[in-house]
């Protein structure tokens, strides 16, 4: 699987296998044991909880999504209740929160995974949510931490895109062609070749 | 009015017609100070409207009474705007059904201050992001209104990273600020809150360290003090006195390993750690000093032959510069010293708070944690 540092953003077009892929690089960091961060802005924390049930791994999850349903949704030990997508500082709050706690505990190594910015750009305007990342992705670097976001290509303008990219120390990007999927991981100082990639079920295989 | 926090209310009241923001870290959570300082004036008998920009009204009183503020009193309405992004209805008393038109919620936020004693803004960043800048000259508006109206703006600013000249519009705009921040340190090792402006009185600025607790809201929070002295000066005696819960681990009337307590006063949770007087045991101060904010020297005022162990035992707990207030115990027997010729057989400076207490009769213990309180919490930051 795929090796980086700092802050990436997972883009490609809908439904081509993003989500899966970027759960797949944070599974396996798990797996390394490292500390994750879900941060679901679509799904509910249980949901989130429930594809990685097979895998036996322990991560936390912020859920950005259950309070709009469900205002009187709890918190559990594991999931954590921001009120909604529009609730950045809520977001930001509890992701220090849990670095601090992987911290407390001895665990150094942390991934987080934001499924997907691109719902947080459907809320709220670009420019809250680039000062929204400026924190983050400072405080995933402060930490020597790993963090993916995922972003929908052609939902955003290619300001936006732009933008973004100058935000993060890499790129996965992903793309299909001829019903194949193919991904490639760019940087300002390395780039691979496009790799052919399936995903069976819940696993993506190179 | 007051704003409902820790310290901070023994230092200001805030009259009518002013702005109070909450200036907050991204990184710390801060919707509680607005909803403390909406519960403190609901329970003075104030009318207070709650304006919510990020979440739903229902979340918004599930988080009320998550800290354990009732809420559900005829005083209180919601500001709804929120419902309108996600494209909710509302039932709220005041509801903005296009919270980034700027003029429908002027309109009605200029309604909430003319019916209410406070208005409670959470959040104006949220208002901003919405609305852009241009929300800040309404915001002139509003404040010329609460002023006229007698009412009270409390807002909370996310201190995201905008435009400077927003930061200083907003700064500009306030007539106190409160800083709530955390302390960075790779990860952030304690959360505080600060007065940083005030312009209508003069006050020294203060900061302080706080936890949120669930019910309780925010708690003043100084992690650990620790109470050193010769044997036998009446260390134990002074932690059992100063807490409201207490052990220690003694063998034959005098501690052999430390004692602990724990004292909730002034709205500061403190936990209080005895440290054994024997030299043996002294290896155990460098591991209480370690994570201790504070000291409490006890002294047998009787003994000043004891004087030498208490000195020593004030440089081992306090050589990384930790405030330490003195307690000059035993006051009441025959030929105790007086706290002046204490100074002066310890060689104390003038600034060093030296309190006469009976321990065992509780007199002056908690003058004691005034004083190391006082210190703590003295702490000047930067504007």
């Amino acid at each position: 699987m795929l090796e980086f540092e700092g802050n990436v953003m997972v883009f490609g077009l809908p439904l081509i296998g993003k989500t899966v892929l970027a759960r797949n690089i944070f599974l396996n960091k798990l797996k390394e044991g490292y500390g994750g961060i879900y941060i679901t802005t679509n799904d509910t924390g249980e949901d989130v909880l429930e594809w990685f049930k097979d895998f036996n791994v322990d991560f936390k999850v912020i859920d950005c999504i259950s309070k709009t349903i469900y205002p009187d949704a709890e918190d559990t030990d594991q999931i954590k209740r921001v009120a909604s997508p529009i609730d950045l500082t809520g977001i930001s709050v509890w992701t220090s929160r849990f670095i601090d706690s992987y911290f407390r505990t001895g665990k150094r190594d942390v991934i987080v995974l934001l499924d997907s910015l691109s719902t947080l750009l459907m809320y709220t305007n670009p420019q809250t949510v680039y000062r929204f990342l400026h924190v983050v992705t400072r405080r995933i670097k402060a930490t020597k931490s790993k963090a993916l976001y995922i972003v929908q290509k052609d939902m955003h303008d290619n300001r936006t895109i732009t933008t973004l990219k100058q935000m993060f120390d890499g790129i996965i990007e992903v793309k299909e062609e001829n019903d194949k999927k193919f991904l490639r991981f760019i940087s300002p100082t390395y780039k691979t070749d496009w790799i052919e990639f399936t995903i069976n079920k819940k696993t993506v295989v190179i | 009015m007051k704003l409902g926090l820790p310290i901070i209310d023994d230092l200001i009241d805030v009259p009518s017609g002013k702005v109070i923001t909450y200036y907050v870290d991204p990184e710390v959570e801060g919707d509680v100070f607005v909803m403390q300082t909406t519960h403190k004036n609901l329970e003075d008998g104030y009318k207070c409207c709650f304006v919510t920009t990020s979440m739903s009204p229902m979340t918004a009183r599930n988080r009320f009474k998550e800290f354990g503020f009732n809420v559900d009193i005829e005083n209180f309405s919601i500001a709804d705007a929120y419902s309108g992004i996600v494209g909710d209805v509302s039932n709220e008393r005041y509801f903005i059904r296009d919270p980034s038109n700027i003029d429908e919620l002027s309109e009605v936020i200029e309604r909430v201050i003319e019916e209410n004693d406070l208005i409670a803004i959470c959040s104006l960043s949220t208002m901003i992001d919405m609305c852009g800048e241009e929300i800040l000259e309404k915001f002139k508006d509003w404040k010329s209104l609460a002023t006229a109206n007698e009412s009270v703006i409390v807002s909370q600013f996310i201190a995201w990273p905008y435009e400077k000249r927003i930061i200083d519009t907003v700064k500009d705009l306030s007539n106190a600020i409160i800083t709530i921040g955390g302390i960075h340190h790779r990860v952030i090792l304690g959360q505080y809150y600060g007065l940083l402006k005030v312009d209508w009185t003069k006050v020294e600025s203060r900061s302080v360290l706080f936890k949120l607790a669930k019910p309780g809201g925010i708690r003043a929070y100084i992690p650990k003090i620790l109470v050193t002295g010769p044997y036998n000066a009446g260390k134990s005696t002074f932690v059992h006195a100063v807490s409201s819960k207490a052990i220690s681990v003694d063998r034959l009337g005098t501690t052999v390993a430390l004692d602990y307590g724990h004292v909730e006063y002034k709205g500061f949770s403190i936990d209080v750690f005895g440290t054994p007087g024997q030299e043996r045991f002294d290896p155990i101060l460098k591991v209480l000093g370690g994570e201790a904010l504070g000291v409490i020297l006890v002294v047998d005022s009787t003994k000043p032959e004891t004087f030498t162990r208490a000195k020593e035992l004030l440089e081992k707990t306090t050589k990384f510069g930790l405030p330490y207030v003195i307690a000059a115990n035993k006051q009441d027997l025959p030929n105790a010293l007086s706290p002046e010729e204490i100074r002066k057989r310890l060689n104390l400076p003038k600034d060093i708070p030296i309190i006469p207490t009976v321990a065992n009769k509780g007199i002056g213990v908690y003058e004691v944690l005034d004083a190391l309180i006082d210190l703590l919490t003295r702490w000047s930051y930067e504007y």
